[in-house]
């Protein structure tokens, strides 16, 4: 059901690779929906209907569809409604042309998924379907006065495969919703995930909240390494308080993190291991080998700066300040 | 092409000026524990910052190095080990274990001055 000239982005699979529709997916659709060779036989008999009410069916469509405010903005242009409209025809006939193979799951993945990047509503999708099948029931119940039995099994028929489309259809468009939240919330996680944060000369904090999997343990490496030759920095604190736990996967990574600082000249202190994570860790027999850990932050940081060098004095009692103002 | 060792006072610094082939790995090994006897250095600098890539090979042969030169009374820093290689070598699981860092040629210099002073005061501690 093209709506609109735009096409979906390259890709190298196709839709229906993408999306796992295989010929036995396709054959599993159709043994759902009971469509069989005898339904494509009748809605090959009705291809002489279906071209002689194309013209009228689809100008009542759009004439309805128009109707709507949200749908009007879809089309600014005559010329465009007309492309449309042309595209429309197409894909009204091709439900009478029959071979509903893999190329046919294609192209209605296609319409699908062109149709979910101009954000058509899902609502007026379905209407469309609503009204084919019963503009064409008019159309069939007319052609066929003799045989009730026989115009019915042919409208089921339309019915089933339409529904097939329906199917497909409404599959792209969840796909696709998938992918872009999954895309979305990569893009939050890499924002949130890795703050390399200077804390004194030489030395760099790099707090971890959420889980670390290896695609995070690598891009935080790789960030701190940047961040070490840019800060010139000997000493990393990389605080894990807010990591929920650490298995040994979550340990190795911790280890080669500490690992490639080191071969960059920086030394490495852990802080943040919980009573519980240091529980687990000694369950599961976890070893985070050579590497420094402390408690808490605090000690982190008071470590990293006796390595640096640093003595930090408190020189008046918090009390004496506020008399003072 | 061979790797030139310069001579810096008490140490010795290895620049890398080119990718190295395993020929080129094995007479640097070999130049700098002679040179290393010859001046009676403390300590070697080997400036990596050049090399974009790290074997495991090129790997073994500086470790084999630091202990080789240890073994000789000095220290070997080796520095300028780019991000990417550092990130690289430690999924390889090539650590260079034992082996001195340093992010360059100048935090080399000052990590075995500052080693070396520690030691001196050590041994002045220890005589009084």
């Amino acid at each position: 059901m093209p709506l609109s000239a735009t096409h979906p982005p390259e890709k190298f699979l196709t839709l229906a690779e993408m999306m796992n529709i295989s010929e036995q997916e396709l054959e599993r659709r159709k043994q759902i929906l009971q469509f069989g060779p005898e339904d494509e036989e009748r809605l090959l008999k009705l291809a002489p209907v279906s071209t002689r009410s194309a013209e009228a069916v689809i100008e009542a469509f759009y004439r309805h569809l128009l109707a709507f405010d949200e749908m009007r903005a879809f089309f600014p242009d005559p010329a465009l409604l007309a492309r449309v409209k042309a595209r429309q025809k197409e894909y009204f006939l091709r439900l009478t042309q029959g071979d509903y193979d893999l190329d046919y799951a294609e192209e209605r993945l296609k319409i699908g998924a062109v149709h979910e990047q101009i954000d058509l509503p899902v609502k007026h999708y379905l209407g469309m379907y609503n009204f084919y099948l019963r503009e064409l029931w008019r159309y069939i119940s007319e052609a066929d006065r003799g045989h009730p039995d026989e115009t019915l099994a042919t409208f089921f028929s339309l019915m089933k495969l339409t529904f097939l489309d329906i199917s497909l259809a409404i599959d792209t468009y969840i796909d696709s919703r998938e992918r872009t939240i999954k895309a979305l919330q990569q893009e939050v996680i890499q924002e949130l995930s890795t703050p390399v944060l200077p804390f004194r000369e030489g030395m760099l904090l790099l707090p971890i909240i959420g889980q670390i999997d290896s695609q995070r343990a690598r891009q935080l490496t790789e960030h701190l390494l940047l961040a070490i030759r840019a800060n010139r920095a000997k000493v990393i604190v990389i605080d894990i308080t807010g990591v929920a736990t650490v298995d040994s996967r979550v340990a190795n990574h911790l280890v080669q993190t500490v690992d490639a600082a080191r071969l960059m000249g920086a030394k490495v202190v852990i802080s943040g291991i919980s009573p519980e994570i240091a529980l687990t860790m000694v369950t599961l027999g976890i070893d985070l080998g050579p590497v420094y850990t402390v408690g808490d932050l605090q000690n982190g940081i008071e470590h990293a700066e006796r390595l640096l060098g640093y003595r930090v004095e408190k020189i008046a009692e918090t009390g004496d300040d506020e008399k003072e103002a | 092409m061979d790797v030139p060792i310069l001579k810096q006072g008490d140490y010795l610094i290895a620049s890398i000026l080119g990718a190295l082939t395993d020929t080129a790995l094995t007479r640097l090994q070999e130049n700098l524990v002679r040179s290393v006897r010859q001046y009676r250095s403390k300590g070697v600098v080997i400036d990596v910052t050049v090399l974009d890539v790290m074997d495991s090979f090129a790997a073994r042969t500086l470790r084999a190095i630091t202990v080789m030169t240890r073994l000789l009374g000095a220290k070997v820093v080796i520095v300028g080990i780019q991000p990417e290689i550092a990130f690289s070598m430690v999924q390889l699981g090539l650590n260079l274990e034992g082996a001195l860092t340093a992010l360059d040629l100048e935090d080399g210099l000052a990590l075995l001055k500052a080693a070396d002073k520690k030691e001196q005061d050590g041994f002045r501690r220890h005589g009084r």
